[in-house]
């Protein structure tokens, strides 16, 4: 097993958010969570709007404040301590570490060419001497995008959903980094366009060797590309596992219903499975012991009362949960 | 559905020129192309450009200088002359009058009248050498373009009560105006600018600060303010100074719209993703600043600069409307609408309202004009979709 | 069964700066009363707008060719949507006959009013009942579309409820005023799995229990194979292929509707690759000429798709398709 090239240990983001001075409440946006992405993995995070995922991409970008725990970075060359990371290695860091936005319509500036935007990182982080240069690099990562030369010359106007998609890309890949966070990145995008940003993200992922942070809240679509996946639930890690063990054997009820939730493709197959009720509860007002006991349809006393810890279940299979022993014949 | 071959859907994106032209056109090229499509706002902008041209060249397309040294001092009060080509003598290829006789005699029982001796002719003439003039205030020149023979007279708005051309003052007055527009515009804008820009930026405590001081700015009642520095402004005070401490101080309370404008439009940029994609590139916040925050916002800034214009204008006619502002040998529109407001120049000389439409055009071409550029400049306005 | 409206020929273009712009085609299809019909396609396929022009909804610049013709058969007769002018005319399929919701659900409530008044004020337009009745029928409402403590609810504003609930909250304003067609514009798309299953279960049950017909609007295969009876595909404006809903998803005709199906991602085979359809959507501004979809078409065939519109081809008596590949087939056989 090769070093990881993140490792969170205890990660924890909170935002204060109390605005009288007596009760200072803070929001755990993260909470607590511990794991590490192989180098040159697809590694996948799913989980329901407000469930964190993406304060924790966030966090790993160094785009979030670490209140809690630590985070390192080690690809080899450097190693960085994500939570005292600042000046020059900050900059570094920011070679080595790029995010793909979720809406590709808002994550461009609408006043920049295709060339000036997808060469705004080597001009901004000095990483080409001359124009010449620049130019070189920006060709060179739009063609491995499948933008055209005379794409290059127009303004993100011109272009749909997936073609923008594929800009982000070549925007965050330009400078070269080992670590990608894609944030939803194919949500925004139309289901034939779908399949071939993922196709992109695949082969690019495979041909220049990099670390794939892969966020979704579908988890279909994860399973298809990730090879690690974790399902995180209001700021906690409550499963995590290679992805064929994950879909194989779900573990916690929170990863089942999520499964039983995808609507069949089967017109026969309908309304069979077991349908989680309620919502995911605020994050300022979170449930004590498990954080899914409110919603989960095998929650006892325990639940209430004490939160479970990671478990070891298998081969790199963790869940969070006390029943996981008894619920294992229970259909997902 | 049928089997009828199908004919291009979008018409006027016909060659890959065209579309290529479109998908290459940078945000200013799309507002351009969206302002030329709305026809209301073309025409105030070519009428805009006219009054612009004749108040910047008002000296040599006004006959004569439009102070108390130009009058006609024979033609009080009077009526618009307009040149004509023909009169019961035959008609001509120049342009002419008629001699204006003034005679005081026994048969008009020894008071000034003036009479129009139809039998006499004064042509026209083009290029003339008159009043000597600086164009631009740098040029010395004494050519006008039009003027009268043997340094007749034309008045083509008439005269007002001291015999001075309406026609020349109008065109002085058109720059006048526009200049103290412009400083006031551009005072606030600075103003507005830093103010705005520190608050919309830093955002926090600094940002409340300033509000509030904005707010308070903004409930300081403008007229009393005005009388009170009118009161202070000493009589002697020369009328290009006095001319000065108007526009600064118009600039000083128009600012606080602007720099609320200026807050809002960076607090909502300041959040947009590409601007926090550049920050993750490394990005400082002078790149963050210069590269994308500014350019978001220079063409909403033209807008609100061409809107607040005509208030500035307003606020100037205003002024002088109720004695406050410009005197005086200055002239400006407000000047010119406040010598209409007695009942004499309604019931006998109508003629100087001429110039209030001049200034209900300018008015209208900037708020036509500042209308269009802002539907222009944002695609979401239109109900298209 | 009785059809409850049909749309014939209906074209729209809408006029922009760039041009006239084709949204809707030559689009023909009927739904009966009762029926759930699926209407799928990608962005700018052109499904929202031919749901809205179902309640003469469309944005001023609409243009509507006069061969268009929607047909709505209410109680009282047959109505000509289309030619409809007045707003008072328009109270029939607005909020009438005819009810709508939407992808998000907070910008169809008033921020400044709370539900519960929505909900009565909307009763009270469409009926001659008592404001005290309207009450009763809008908490039965809410309580029936699974909101818990539903008085109090009542009183609620939308911001006040989460995104499921207020979608909730949505299909219960809708369904108050017996719509005899439901319009669902992508209600789920913006809800996480959990709660767009919720919302879906919810859905059918309404079916069974009123018995209205529905056009559910959605990109996502899976919510149709889990509602309609029947599944219409749009692309570019262009009704491409319709039939029954197991007819379509097992044996798809169009090569688009194939390359949607194969594009999803499907949990019970992950070792097969994702193929996505090809190429990028063609703007709006550039329509093909010919079949709209030759750009991207896998099976083209050659000059005939470029030039020639497909007509409709019966591939059985209720499953349709617009594609040349299949109107060869009919001519050769």
């Amino acid at each position: 097993m090769s070093t990881p090239l993140i490792k969170a240990d205890n990660l924890t983001v909170g935002y204060n958010i109390g605005k009288s001075l007596l009760s200072k409440q803070v929001l755990k946006a993260v909470n607590g969570v511990s794991l590490e992405i192989e180098k040159g993995s697809f590694f996948g995070l799913v989980g329901e709007s407000g469930s964190g995922k993406t304060t924790l991409g966030r966090a790993l970008l160094k785009a979030a404040p670490i209140t809690g725990g630590g985070a390192f970075y080690d690809d080899g060359e450097v190693r960085y301590d994500l939570t005292s990371l600042q000046g020059a290695q900050l900059k570094d860091y920011r070679k080595r570490a790029q995010l793909i936005f979720q809406d590709p319509y808002a994550a461009l500036s609408p006043r920049m060419t295709v060339r000036d935007i997808i060469a705004e990182p080597l001009e901004v982080m000095g990483l080409t001497k001359t124009r010449a240069e620049t130019d070189e690099r920006v060709r060179e990562i739009a063609a491995k995008c499948r933008l055209n030369l005379e794409h290059l010359r127009r303004f993100p106007h011109a272009f749909s959903g997936g073609q923008r998609q594929r800009i982000s890309i070549a925007r965050a890949l330009v400078s070269g980094p080992q670590f990608v966070v894609a944030d939803e990145s194919v949500a925004a995008l139309d289901v034939s366009i779908q399949a071939d940003v993922l196709n992109l993200l695949k082969q690019i992922q495979r041909d220049m060797g990099l670390t794939f942070l892969f966020i979704s809240h579908d988890l279909s679509v994860v399973a298809h590309t990730c090879d690690h996946v974790a399902v995180m639930y209001l700021g906690r890690l409550v499963e995590t596992a290679p992805t064929r063990k994950l879909f194989e054997a779900p573990r916690h009820p929170y990863t089942k219903a999520l499964f039983s939730a995808i609507p069949s493709l089967d017109p026969d197959d309908r309304g069979r499975a077991q349908k989680l009720t309620g919502e995911i509860p605020s994050p300022t007002n979170q449930p004590s012991g498990c954080k899914f006991h409110t919603r989960c349809p095998h929650a006892i006393d325990l639940c209430k009362s004490q939160e479970p810890t990671l478990e070891h279940v298998g081969d790199q299979h963790e869940v969070s949960c006390h029943r996981w022993r008894e619920l294992i014949e229970v259909p997902a | 559905m049928t089997t009828e071959t199908q004919g291009s859907a979008a018409e006027p994106v016909q060659d890959q020129t065209a579309k290529e032209a479109y998908f290459t056109a940078s945000q200013g090229q799309l507002i351009w192309a969206r302002f030329k499509k709305q026809r209301a706002a073309m025409i105030a902008a070519a009428l805009l450009f006219v009054l612009v041209l004749s108040g910047l060249f008002a000296p040599f397309l006004s006959p004569y200088d439009p102070t108390i040294a130009g009058r006609n001092k024979d033609y009080l009060n009077g009526a618009p002359t307009i040149p004509m080509f023909c009169d019961k003598n035959g008609c001509s290829s120049r342009p002419f009058l008629h001699a204006l006789e003034r005679e005081r005699s026994m048969a008009t029982n020894f008071r000034w009248v003036t009479t129009v001796n139809e039998d006499k002719r004064i042509y026209m003439e083009f290029f003339v050498e008159g009043a000597p003039y600086k164009l631009f205030g740098v040029i010395p020149m004494n050519t006008h373009l039009f003027g009268m023979q043997d340094g007749a007279f034309i008045h083509l708005f008439g005269t007002d009560a001291a015999g001075k051309d309406i026609f020349s003052r109008t065109l002085h007055a058109i720059w006048t105006s526009l200049q103290v527009g412009t400083i006031g515009v551009l005072i606030a804008f600075v103003m507005a600018l830093v103010i705005g820009g520190i608050s919309g930026y830093y955002g926090g405590w600094i940002d409340s600060v300033i509000q509030m001081v904005t707010d308070a700015v903004r409930t300081v009642p403008p007229i009393p303010l005005f009388m009170a520095v009118a009161a202070f402004m000493p009589p002697e005070m020369s009328a290009e100074a006095r001319f000065f401490y108007i526009s600064v101080l118009l600039g000083f309370i128009n600012w606080p719209t602007l720099a609320r404008r200026v807050r809002t439009h960076l607090l909502t940029e300041r959040n947009q993703e590409y601007v926090l994609a550049a920050q993750l590139c490394g990005a400082s916040s002078s790149h963050v600043i210069r590269r994308h925050l500014l350019p978001s916002f220079t063409s909403y800034i033209i807008v609100d600069l061409v809107i607040s214009f005509p208030y500035m204008v307003l606020s100037e006619t205003a002024l002088s409307f109720i004695g406050l502002g410009l005197k005086d040998p200055v002239n400006s529109l407000g000047v010119m609408l406040q010598n209409v407001t007695s009942a004499d120049v309604l019931l006998n000389y109508q003629w100087y309202f001429i110039p209030v439409i001049f200034f209900i055009a300018l008015v209208l071409a900037f708020v036509f004009v500042g209308d269009g550029l802002r539907d222009a400049a944002d695609p979401y306005s239109d109900n298209n979709k | 069964m009785t059809s409850l409206i049909d749309v014939e020929n209906l074209t729209l273009k809408f006029r922009t700066d760039e041009g006239l712009i084709t949204a809707v085609d030559n689009v023909s299809f009927s739904l009966n009363k009762g029926e759930v019909m699926g209407l799928v396609g990608e962005s700018g396929s052109g499904k929202s707008v031919t749901a809205k022009s179902l309640m003469h909804l469309n944005a001023r610049n609409a243009v509507y060719t006069p061969e268009s013709k929607i047909t709505l058969h209410t109680d009282t007769g047959p109505v000509d949507v289309l030619s409809l002018k007045k707003p008072s005319e328009m109270q029939v399929v607005r909020g009438g006959a005819i009810s709508m919701i939407f992808q998000e659900p907070m910008a169809s409530f008033a921020p400044a009013i709370t539900i519960g008044s929505q909900m009565v004020e909307q009763l009270m337009l469409h009926s001659d009942m008592s404001k005290a009745k309207a009450k009763e029928i809008s908490v039965e409402m809410l309580d029936r579309v699974g909101i818990s403590d539903p008085s109090k609810r009542f009183d609620q504003y939308a911001f006040e409820l989460s995104g499921g609930m207020r979608q909730r909250a949505m299909i219960a304003m809708a369904l108050s005023t017996k719509p005899k067609l439901l319009i669902a514009d992508e209600p789920t798309t913006a809800l996480d799995v959990t709660i767009q299953a919720q919302v879906i279960d919810l859905m059918k049950d309404l079916v069974d229990e009123f018995h209205m017909g529905i056009i559910f609007i959605t990109h996502d295969l899976g919510v149709i194979a889990q509602t309609a009876d029947k599944v219409c595909v749009m692309y570019l404006g262009k009704l491409i292929e319709e039939g029954p809903v197991r007819e379509v998803i097992r044996n798809p005709k169009h090569p688009y509707t194939q390359g949607l199906l194969a594009a999803l991602p499907r949990l019970d085979d992950l070792d097969s690759p994702l193929t996505p359809v090809p190429g990028d959507i063609p703007s709006p501004l550039e329509r093909p000429s010919g079949c709209v979809f030759h750009t991207r078409c896998p099976q083209i065939i050659g000059d005939v798709c470029r030039r020639d519109l497909p007509t409709d081809t019966k591939v059985d008596p209720t499953h349709r398709v617009a594609c040349h590949l299949h109107s060869a087939k009919e001519a050769q056989g």
